[in-house]
């Protein structure tokens, strides 16, 4: 049975701007490199952790008017970026909603397709940071 | 410098902007600023009017 369904409102902020609105799907992963530490003696390899580098993608809506998603990412190109995002924008940071950080991401590219009578969309990836989650 | 929000995508318009808060948590001002979502606030409160004691009407 199917826990997790995300039908309308989870939320997803990007340097304090809410993009909810624009946002329709997301993709976070949680990476720490694998450094190996495979040793004489042994039959197997082996890995132990290195550095974090968590990426997270988010497929927006592209819409040029102010205050959306052009204006609001178009300076934040080349530099480090807070978002933020929760499964429901309603009483977030809670156990069953936690909110989720990557803090000091590098957003280092700003791709958006446009294609007659359809609507526009940016595919941005967050690379690095530091991530948390906020669960009280 | 105090801020003043804009735009309801990052809070209440017309409320301050905690912009120590959010830079402390990585937020770029400089960005929001451009973006035209909160806007540089005078914080300047309206000075009451003077009155004169002289001009009232002498009864």
């Amino acid at each position: 049975m199917p826990t997790s369904t995300y039908l309308s409102n989870p939320n997803v902020t990007v340097g304090a701007v809410s993009l909810q609105d624009q946002c329709q799907g997301l993709v976070f992963t949680r990476t720490i490199e694998a450094l190996e530490s495979t040793a004489f003696g042994t039959n197997s390899r082996s890995y132990v952790a290195g550095l974090e580098n968590s990426t997270l993608q988010l497929d927006l809506y592209a819409s040029f008017a102010s205050s959306e998603t052009y204006a609001t990412l178009k300076s934040l190109v080349g530099t480090q970026v807070t978002v933020s995002w929760s499964p429901s924008a309603t009483s977030p940071g809670t156990a069953t909603n936690p909110t989720m950080t990557l803090t000091g991401a590098y957003l280092e590219a700003l791709p958006y397709t446009m294609a007659m009578g359809a609507l526009g969309t940016m595919s941005v990836t967050f690379t690095g940071g530091v991530y948390s989650v906020v669960e009280v | 410098m105090a801020y003043k929000i804009i735009s309801p995508r990052v809070g209440t318009p017309g409320d301050e902007f905690d912009a120590e808060a959010a830079e402390a948590n990585g937020i770029n001002i400089a960005a929001l600023l451009e973006g035209g979502f909160i806007e540089q606030s005078t914080n300047e409160t309206a000075k009451p009017a003077k009155t004169n004691s002289k001009n009232s009407a002498k009864e």
